[in-house]
């Protein structure tokens, strides 16, 4: 049985706002990214999941249970981190953590226990008993997952853990993200719009876009197919572009780069001979990290492709089906 | 490194030396309590919160000071008791303090004000300004136990700040009188009003001040708000009465909570009330039926407003 199963779940805000659209996918257990970009519906699925929104039309379930009518058993077995700043300034790590566990149902020495243990874990220790009011970004964002985790929670719900943190900040969270989903059997899904993290932790990813569902697959395939190879040249990317489009490539343009679609080794010929031929003014050539941006553009076709610096001439996107 | 180093403290693979220390996780096997514990784990919260307990101590300032000060009447009218008594005083001085059951609601009743100004926004403005609402809306408590739980817990807290110094006055009066028996007989009259009163007083002005506070986050907005609504349909009702307008006056008694309690206290006492101002020719029942109408009402609102609140 799937850890969460959702079936062509609608939420629409008042008649006009759909935040969610008909999505139908099931969850298996794991580290799991929920990407999207900004306003994709991440977080109206996360509150769904919670049976903190009630759903439009369509059924999900978490943990076999029922998200429209028990919503309190799934809060209980569940802990969520939210986007948002959550955390009382003049209350201690400690004091706020062991007062969401009681709240969370744990008795008054548990709560004491599995406060300590958890503020360990997320690597508070001395400062665990000053005011949060003074921490640091950093250790907030850990405050607020001990806080999700202090019930020993079967899944943990994570909305952007890792907003505003620096890139050691990051590492860290995602280290500890990664420990707690590998180490811990906890399941775990973190919302972001960065791909770039979930390819770091997660073993499956869920995209969507505009509260429809993209793509629902183990990272690696996601990786393989949208690999793309970045082709920048000092002028003439338009006629470069429409070389590689007449040689069969999947190609689009951003700014001066041409960005040819990977999926086998026929490509990097083909750009050696086409750049050559046209004498263009190859800057460089390289494999592009793989963005969230480019990942919608190959699964949306006819979307409009990202905003471009620069003149950029109209060129037919053909993504993969 | 300033972490644990014992033994079996191995450092996580890969992460900064000192940062996190893998000793394993434990799995909670132990018992989960449901809705019931969150409620009333969150009551007390709120009741210890109201006295700036598990807070920093600045938040403790506040609520101590305005406690001190609504106690000392009745510790300083026990300690007149005590030296009259030694002095081989009767009853006279007793009969004739200004300090008694009937007054002491009266007495204290801007403290309690104040009180309710300084930490009604603290308890309900508080999880909303940053965001905590959605913390405890995403554990197994409903809106409506929270509201409840956080509401019951400052009403409490409220009561004890009415009751308290009274609870030292009777105790004041019986134990330096030679026949105790007999002064816990004369005083026994007193618990219904006094209870029935300060229960009265702590609904209102706690249901009154935590509906400001949690329409307005803004500590500084909320404070206002509530030392203005304690005071001003004070004033005003008075004026209008001075004026002669005693029918606009008696309708601007029943929405001032101050004079309403004014009110419940004479009726409760069978006293007169003290001023000629608020003397409105109004049955003693009903100021009671006011402040039982705020009391629900109050907490009606503030049910509605944490139903429907964003997170």
């Amino acid at each position: 049985m799937a850890l969460i199963s959702i079936r062509n779940l609608t939420k629409r805000y008042g008649s006009s706002v759909t935040a969610l659209d008909e999505l139908s996918v099931d969850i298996e257990p794991g580290i799991v990214g929920l990407v999207g970009s900004n306003g994709a519906g991440k977080s109206t699925l996360l509150k769904v999941l919670l049976g903190l929104l009630a759903p439009t039309s369509g059924d999900a379930s978490v943990l076999d249970l029922d998200v429209r009518t028990r919503g309190t058993d799934i809060r209980q077995r569940v802990g969520y981190m939210p986007e948002h700043d959550c955390l009382p300034p003049d209350a201690s790590a400690t004091d706020f953590v062991s007062h969401m566990a009681l709240i969370s149902g744990l008795p008054r020495t548990a709560a004491r226990e599995r406060t300590a243990e958890v503020l360990r874990h997320v690597g508070l220790y001395e400062e665990r008993y000053r005011a949060i009011g003074g921490y640091s970004t950093g250790m907030k964002q850990r405050v607020k997952l001990a806080q999700a985790l202090v019930h020993d929670p079967r899944l943990l719900l994570l909305d952007e853990p890792t907003n505003g943190l620096d890139p050691t900040g990051r590492d860290e969270m995602l280290e500890l993200i990664h420990r707690i989903g590998s180490e811990f059997g906890i399941a775990i899904i973190v919302a972001t719009h960065l791909l770039g993290e979930i390819e770091r932790v997660g073993s499956h990813l869920v995209a969507i876009e505009g509260g429809r569902l993209l793509r629902s697959a183990p990272l690696h395939e996601f990786v393989e197919q949208t690999g793309t190879l970045a082709v920048e040249v000092d002028e003439g990317a338009g006629i470069l572009a429409e070389r590689l489009a007449a040689d069969g490539l999947a190609i689009a343009l951003d700014g001066r780069a041409v960005l040819v679609d990977i999926s086998d080794e026929r490509p990097y010929d083909l750009v050696r001979d086409a750049v050559a031929d046209l004498g263009l003014p190859l800057v460089r050539i390289e494999r592009r990290r793989h963005r969230l941006e480019d990942l919608f553009r190959d699964a949306t076709p006819g979307a409009p492709p990202v905003p471009a610096a620069g003149p950029v001439d109209p060129v037919a996107t053909e993504g993969p089906p | 490194m300033s972490g644990p180093t014992s033994a079996s403290g191995v450092a996580a693979g890969g992460g900064p030396a000192g940062s996190i220390y893998d000793i394993g996780y434990r799995r909670y096997e132990g018992t989960r309590l449901g809705r019931g514990h969150a409620i009333r784990s969150l009551f007390v919260h709120s009741l210890r919160s109201s006295y700036g307990l598990g807070r920093g101590g600045r938040a403790k300032i506040a609520p101590i000071i305005l406690g001190i000060l609504a106690l000392l009447p009745a510790v300083a009218i026990v300690a007149a008791l005590t030296l009259f008594a030694q002095f081989g005083g009767g009853s006279e001085f007793n009969d004739r303090v200004p300090i008694r059951y009937d007054t002491y609601a009266g007495t204290i009743s801007t403290l309690v004000v104040l009180f309710c100004a300084a930490q009604a926004p603290e308890l309900f403005g508080r999880d909303q300004r940053h965001g905590v609402l959605a913390l405890y809306f995403a554990r197994a408590l409903r809106r409506s136990d929270y509201t409840l739980a956080r509401i019951g817990g400052f009403m409490v807290a409220v009561l004890i700040l009415e009751l308290l110094p009274q609870v030292i006055l009777f105790l004041g009066r019986v134990l330096l009188t030679t026949d105790i028996p007999k002064a816990i007989g004369d005083d026994l009259k007193f618990v219904g009003p006094v209870v029935a009163q300060s229960v009265l007083a702590a609904g209102l002005f706690g249901g009154v001040s935590m509906v400001v506070s949690a329409f307005t986050p803004r500590r500084a907005y909320a404070v206002a708000g509530i030392i203005a609504l304690f005071t001003i349909p004070n004033v005003v009702a008075g004026i209008v009465v001075g004026l002669g307008s005693s029918t606009i006056g008696t309708w601007l008694t029943l929405v001032s909570p101050t004079s309403i309690l004014d009110g419940t206290n004479a009726f409760l006492f069978d006293t007169r009330l003290g001023s000629d101002f608020f003397f409105v020719d109004l049955p003693g029942i009903a100021f009671v039926a006011a402040a039982g109408v705020g009391i629900v009402g109050s907490i009606a609102i503030a049910l509605r407003r944490f139903a429907r609140i964003a997170t």
